[in-house]
């Protein structure tokens, strides 16, 4: 374990978990700069894939650098064993990302193994050449990806990766690989790990069940033996030589002797035996070992523990490399801690109280915006209209017209209203209004019936109330029934008519 | 440095809040009077605009009434300019009257004006009598019928003897 106080405000981690073989294997990568460290190492008992018990182990192993973790927080991931990944290639138009998404789609769906709903995918595209782009799709089945998630959970995991992306980029970067195009070979106990990468990136990889447990009994007899012979080699490595070219030939290098196959080696002698092996079978094999030159040599590990480790590393490095154009086949199934957070976050009364505080103060300001620009806007529209008269003077004349109309009674109106009603037989003398005045009407008639008719017309007249015949007299000159009545109209004769 | 204790980190909030709250009081109280002020001056302007924007029918009603109107000037200029109209509309109504009687200007129901009136005596016939009430809503200066007295001559019924009183304002 190492110290990890030094600088640690630019000190950055990734935690990297991964089942390699029979065993789950862990990493904490630190880098500063152009440097790296490995904070420490874990893993499990041979056969002992108790995800559970391995996320103990580590928190207690990653106690020892919390102090790294708070300053700049640690990145975990989780590597996913590629065994139950399979590869395909196609090629694509050169079209928008949203069309080659279509495109992948319906061209993998006639290729997986299952119905759609059962497999996850993911595709990355390449480089284009002569208006075509190669795409790599890797796809795997649902229920094996989900049950591997129920596995991972407890670590919060960042990001779950692909073990073989791992493997190509532990060999870029501590196995001196700068080939544009190579296939890597990683050997594990129970089985070897084909790789090809193009332009730096993986493209395919075929996981063969076979691993360094048989080959090394070969390699042990070999030994034994002290012959460097190679045509005795034994059907096992034979097998080996000519899975590693049906391969090739998967792999689409039907000639492969120019391409370079990389062993990735801790320098044993039973890989120094596989590689002889397959350079005999004309392919351009080399080892690749474990380069320390970017590792911080005073606290980090030697190139065994690297070979050792290569795949967790390889992730961590991803990781701390930020790559964001990996095959994550668990886009659908698997949201992260942090993305969980932010969403929760989203979703919590504590957010919805602050959106309801803030659009309440938004609709103040909106209220208060209205009313303070309103006035001005009123103005404005009045001149626009031609109103430029000052608006005082336009309310005082509509007060006097108002007045007016109250005050003007129509006469015309009572006269008409008068000589329409049922005035059989009554002759008018007199009319006579005045303002909070009982109107006064005089006339004669023959009988007192028609004077009582007129008054009854009167009174249904809409606007003439309180009909009162004030005098009636027969004049004995003329035979006359001679009267007065009074009446009030509207509200001009009410006393408060009078100003 | 020392991490702060729970306990003062709740006292630091408290006292954050605190100090937004009473920063937040003191501008929203001088906030909340300009608004207010704001306010009363937009219902002022609102309550204006609601005057002189009486509706449609309340208009047609108002201008049946009220067809035209001239704002009212001095007592001096206006009881020349209403007699004139009058006298107008009496010889448009083929009225000879008796001279027109400027009675003296009286306290109006409307601040800031008064009330001047106009006394005429004529006889005409009960038709002459009847077109000068249907043109008097033509003069823009007059308020109003104060007084109207008509009375049949006995002897020749279609004769009239009309007294006419009308109003109209002066500053």
């Amino acid at each position: 374990m190492s110290d990890s106080t030094t600088d640690i405000g630019t000190r950055r981690s990734a935690v990297a978990i991964v089942q390699d073989g029979s065993k789950l294997k862990a990493v904490e990568l630190g880098r500063q700069g152009g440097i790296f460290e490995v904070l420490w190492t874990s893993s499990s008992e041979d056969g002992d894939l108790d995800w559970k018990a391995f996320e103990l182990e580590c928190s207690l192993a990653g106690e020892q650098t919390k102090k790294v973790e708070a300053a700049d927080g640690r990145i975990v991931v989780a590597g996913f064993n590629s065994t139950g990944v399979v590869f395909y290639r196609i090629e694509v138009p050169s079209v928008r990302k949203e069309e080659i998404a279509a495109m992948v789609r319906i061209q993998a769906e006639s290729r997986l193994p299952l119905s759609a709903d059962q497999m996850e995918l993911a595709w990355r595209a390449g480089q284009t050449r002569n208006g075509k782009a190669p795409v790599t799709i890797a796809a795997a089945k649902r229920e094996q990806l989900e049950k591997f998630v129920v596995n991972v959970r407890g670590f919060e995991p960042e990001k779950i990766l692909l073990d073989c992306e791992g493997i190509v980029k532990a060999w870029r970067t501590f196995f001196s690989g700068n080939e544009r195009d190579a296939v890597v070979v990683s050997i594990a106990e129970r089985n070897t790990q084909v790789c090809l990468t193009q332009n730096g990136r993986l493209s395919n990889a075929v996981v063969l069940d076979m691993g360094t447990e048989d080959l090394s009994t070969i390699t042990r007899d070999l030994l034994v033996s002290g012959t460097s012979d190679l045509a005795d080699q034994t059907e096992t490595t034979e097998r080996f030589v000519q899975d590693i070219r049906s391969v090739l030939e998967l792999f689409g290098y039907a000639e492969p002797a120019g391409l370079p196959v990389i062993v990735l080696s801790d320098d044993s002698a039973a890989h120094e035996v596989i590689v002889s092996c397959l350079k005999s079978a004309d392919l351009n094999v080399r080892a690749a070992y474990p380069q320390i030159e970017k590792l911080d040599g005073r606290t980090s590990p030697g190139p065994e523990d690297i070979y050792e480790y290569r795949v967790p590393i390889g992730l961590a490095l991803t990781a701390l490399d930020g790559d964001t154009d990996g095959l994550n086949i668990f886009e659908r199934l698997y949201i992260p801690p942090s993305e969980a957070k932010s969403k929760r976050r989203l979703y919590s009364p504590k957010v919805a109280y602050a959106v309801a505080a803030v659009m309440l103060l938004l609709l103040l300001i909106v209220f208060y915006a209205v009313d303070v620009a309103s006035p001005g806007a009123i103005e404005k529209r009045l001149n626009k209209a031609g109103v430029n008269t000052n608006i005082n003077m336009l309310i005082q004349r509509q007060k006097l017209i108002k007045s007016v109309a109250s005050q003007r009674p129509n006469l015309l109106e009572l006269i008409n209203q008068i000589n329409s009603g049922d005035n059989k037989g009554i002759m008018l003398d007199k009319l006579e209004f005045k303002k909070g005045r009982v109107v006064s009407v005089k006339g004669q008639t023959k009988n007192a019936e028609q004077m009582y008719k007129f008054q009854k017309s009167l009174l249904a007249t809409k606007g003439i109330t309180d009909v009162k015949i004030q005098n009636a007299d027969m004049d004995n000159k003329t035979k006359k029934l001679k009267f007065t009545m009074t009446f009030h109209y509207k509200n001009f004769t009410k006393k408060r008519a009078l100003r | 440095m020392r991490r702060l204790s729970q306990q003062e980190k709740r006292t630091l909030k408290f006292g954050a809040i605190c100090a937004i709250a009473i920063v937040g009081f003191a501008f929203a109280t001088h906030w909340l009077g300009h608004w207010k002020k704001v306010r009363d001056l937009r219902a002022g302007i609102k309550d204006k605009l609601k005057t002189i924007n009486v509706d449609e029918t309340k208009r047609a009603g108002l201008m049946s009434i009220v067809p035209v109107f001239e704002m009212p000037e001095k007592e001096e200029k206006q009881k020349f300019l209403f007699r004139d109209k009058f006298n107008e509309q009496l010889s448009s109504a083929r009225i000879k009257s008796e001279p027109l009687q400027v009675l003296p200007a009286i306290k109006s129901g409307v601040a800031g004006y008064k009330l001047l009136r106009l006394k005429c005596s004529a006889k005409c016939s009960f038709g002459q009598a009847l077109d000068l009430l249907a043109r008097l809503n033509e003069n823009p200066y007059l308020v109003g019928i104060e007084e109207f007295k008509i009375e049949c001559d006995q002897k020749k019924r279609q004769e009239v003897k009309l007294d006419l009183t009308i109003s109209t304002f002066v500053k």
